[in-house]
This record gives C-alpha cells, structure tokens and sequence, in this order.
C-alpha cells in the first residue's frame, strides 16, 4: 500500500475520516508512561526513545492515534484551546486539530498536508507530549507563537 | 493563546430546550446564548437517555472570519467541527456533551444557530440519543409525513418546493432526524429552510429578486424560507406515513413502482455514515429507526416531469392512496 493510498482517504460514508487505516505502529517511552503510537504516515512516528519492554510490563499506556490529513491544507493557524475536566481540545486551524481524553487516555489527531516533519518532530510531538502528560497548557513552549515565529518564519 | 476552561465557574448560567425530540442541558457564561436556547423551549422534555450536555462559551477573543468553509474531522468518540470559522466545537459522543466557542457576532445571530450550530449539533450526536439523522426530505400533510429520499441532485428540494406550494408544510428539504417514540415514529426537522440550485429559477418566479450565496457544503445556491416565499405552511415534526425513492428519467411521466422494505432498509443503510466500533449501541439505534421507517409504505418514484408536474402527480397518487387504505 504506497503513501498515497493510505493517507488520500475519499470514503463517501466517513466524510469525517474516522476510518483512514492506520497501519504503522510503534511505542515509545515517555517518563514512566508507554505510548502507543498509530499513524498512517511514516513522518508522523515521533522520534523519541522507543519502548522495547515487554508488553505485559505494568506501566500505564497512553493511546495516540495521529493521522496525515491531505485534504487539510495550509499552515499552523491561530491556536484555539477548549479545556475541561474530561477532554483537552486544540485546534490550530484545520491543519492541526488535537484532542486529548484524559480519562481514556488517549490522543486523536490530525495533521495536515503542509506540515512538514521538522514543524511535527520539534514542536507537535514535544506538545502532545506535555498534552499527554497534563502538562501542556501550563508551559509557554508551545508549537506557535512568537518562539515559533522567529525559529521558522510562519 | 487564550485557554478556554470549562467548569462551573467560567459558565455560570444554565438552562434547557429540546432539539428534534432530545433534551439539551446548557451551560454558558453569555446572556445572548441563553437567549438563543430559549427560542428553542417549549416541547415536552424528552426523557434522561435523550438527554445531552451543551457548554458553550461567547468570548470575544474568538476571531470569526468572514466566509470560510467548515471543516470536521472526527476519530473514535469525538468529533470536532470548526463552523465556518464562527464557531469551534467538541463533540464526546461517549459521554454526549458538547463544549464549544463562539464570538459575540454569532452567539447573537439567529440563523446561525437554527441553520448551523444545532443542525451540526443533532446531526453529530443523534445517533447516541436515540435520533437519527437520515438524508432525506420530510413533508407534511394534514399530520402524515411524506418522506422523499434520493441520491444527491435527484432534485428532492425543488420537489420539497413544488409540494410547498400545493399545500404541504415543509419540515426539512434536505436531512430529518427520525426517533422512536411510544407512540410511534416521528420525524423532526430543525430550520425548514430549502435549497435551491441556481437553475431552479426556472421553475420557480418566486427566486427572481433572491441572489444565490455560499451554502454549507460549499455551493451555491439560494436558501430560502418556504413559508415567506413560497406561502407555504410550516411544521417541526410529522409521523412518517409514506415513503418515495425519487429518480429523475428523461422521458415525461410519472410512475409509482412499489418497493419492499428491504428496499428502503438497504437504501438508508448504504448511504449511512459509518459509525465509530467504540459506539456500536449508536449503529443499533441507527438501524432500529431505519427499520421502524422501512414498514412506511414505500414506493420507487420516477419522474420526467417538472417539479410542478411531480408534486401534482405526487398529490393525486396520496389522494388515491388515502382511499384505498381508507
């Protein structure tokens, strides 16, 4: 299956996208927590220490499931950040739109076309991260912004 | 960046209103949003699994731009929507809450919320309370509902429209949001406006003096009030009598093909959305309704004729229909 096949998702009965495969896993350790990562794109595995423990290790496991959005198009857009006891919601325009349930513990996400890997890797993961870990909303290091502004210029 | 928190401090006001047979539970820190709910009491109070939580927030921080195109993504439980940029909203269908953020602009804008905000609202969160929304059009008759359902640009609006103006009253055009009640199925319709393509002018004098504007989908088209222009009656919810699969042909004529219930069944279940594996009450609920409305006596509905001449002939067959149950 190319690149292109799992990532141009055009589902006349998931107008929303729920259902774009998501055939490339992996697991990486973050602090004391395993993260399971699911993606449809190679560039969107985090570059972070991956978990080579045993699955049957207790450690609690936190589920992201990221997904490239062609149809999404532009760059990082005006953050917009709903926030409540169950659910964190970020939208960064339609090129980034980030939930996180901190009850099931889980991160859902897409990521659009023109963000590129450097914008994914250096400030996306180290974002979901903090979002993961319930940290995110606290720390100035967000991915926007002014630090953002003079690092890349968008 | 500004963080939105909800909890009870940041939303102090709340009250309730229904919505296509469910109850909305409302919490918000805007006088404008309160308002906007109360337009929507006044039904009996649906029962507590038909209950869902809304928190929505007016904050003036929020930039609203001018014409852009919504956008909706959705993965397991939760969908979000951001509404034309007017609007950026949460959906948990596990838990069915809402939590959103508006600007002043449109917490104030009437059209917005009965034509944007709560139809997206029902559409997205129906299925986990028991109402389903199906694409098709719903007409009333003296308390019967005709349904009219068809692939896109069968031209169920304009023969919504033809129908108007012989009589019956509109309750939606384009998606209806059917629910199991005790006594029986009922279709509800949020906004009976209709949509119109442009070439409708055609077949409408009425149009002249309307200009065509950017519809949700992104098309244009005009949207108009079937009561204002089309003097026709208006109704919110209807019981679901009779069912028509309408199909365009290039030859004139009408015919009337009757159907079997696998028919209709197969009909709305392909053309359904599919449904998250997390939430599979939503799919059973999903085809309940589907089935409850499939016993409708149905019929394949084909047509060469204009809208005019349809809906006439469409009047004469439920006429005849009405004596033969009778």
């Amino acid at each position: 299956m190319s690149l292109h096949e799992l990532t141009a998702h055009r589902d006349p009965q998931d107008l929303l996208c729920r259902f774009v495969p998501t055939p490339l896993r992996t697991r990486f350790r973050h602090g004391v927590a395993r993260v399971v990562v699911q993606t449809n794109d190679f560039s969107l595995l985090p570059a972070l220490p991956l978990d080579g423990e045993p699955k049957q290790a207790h450690k609690p496991v936190f589920e992201w499931k990221v997904i490239r959005d062609l149809d999404a198009t532009g760059p990082l857009g005006e953050p917009v950040i709903l926030d409540s006891q169950l659910l964190t919601v970020v939208g960064l325009g339609p090129a980034c739109l980030v939930c996180v349930d901190h009850e099931r513990k889980e991160l859902l996400g897409f990521i659009g076309a023109q963000i590129d890997a450097r914008t994914y890797q250096e400030f996306l993961v180290p974002f979901f991260c903090r979002l993961s870990d319930g940290t995110g909303l606290d720390d100035s290091r967000l991915p926007f912004g002014k630090e953002r502004e003079e690092n890349h210029g968008t | 960046m500004v963080k939105r928190v909800f909890e009870r401090q940041t939303l102090p006001f709340s009250t309730d209103f229904s919505l296509a047979g469910t109850r909305c539970l409302l919490s918000t820190n805007s006088h404008e949003i309160l308002r906007q709910a109360m337009r929507w009491q006044g039904s009996a109070p649906a029962s507590g699994e038909r209950t869902f939580w809304m928190e929505m927030m007016e904050d003036p921080s929020f930039k609203c731009e001018e014409r852009a195109l919504s956008h909706f993504r959705g993965l397991r439980h939760v969908v979000l929507a951001n509404i034309e940029s007017k609007a950026f909203v949460a959906f948990d269908l596990l838990r069915k809450r809402v939590m959103g953020v508006i600007c002043p602009a449109v917490a104030r804008d009437d059209s917005f919320w009965d034509q944007r905000l709560l139809p997206v609202t029902i559409g997205v969160l129906g299925t986990t309370l028991g109402v389903a929304p199906l694409h098709c059009a719903c007409l009333d008759r003296r308390g019967k509902a005709l349904l009219v359902a068809g692939a896109s640009g069968a031209g169920k609006s304009t023969l919504s429209a033809a129908l108007a103006q012989r009589g019956f009253a509109v309750v939606s055009d384009d998606w209806s949001y059917l629910s199991r009640t005790p006594g029986g199925l009922i279709a509800y319709g949020l906004s009976a406006t209709v949509k119109l393509l442009p070439d409708a002018v055609r077949f409408f004098r009425e149009l002249h003096g309307y200009s065509t504007r950017k519809t949700f989908n992104g098309e244009f088209a005009y949207e108009i009030d079937p009561v204002r222009t089309l003097s026709s009656a208006a109704a919110t919810s209807s019981k679901p009598q009779w069912l028509l699969f309408l199909e365009r042909t290039v030859t004139r004529g009408s015919h009337f093909i009757p159907c079997r219930s696998d028919y209709a069944r197969q009909f709305f279940e392909e053309f359904a959305e599919r449904l998250p594996e997390e939430l599979p009450h939503m799919r059973i609920a999903r085809s309940e309704v589907i089935n409850a409305l499939s016993a409708c006596r149905c019929w394949i509905f084909r047509t060469g004729e204009s809208p005019q001449g349809a809906a006439e002939a469409i009047q004469k067959f439920l006429e005849n229909s009405d004596h033969v149950a009778a």
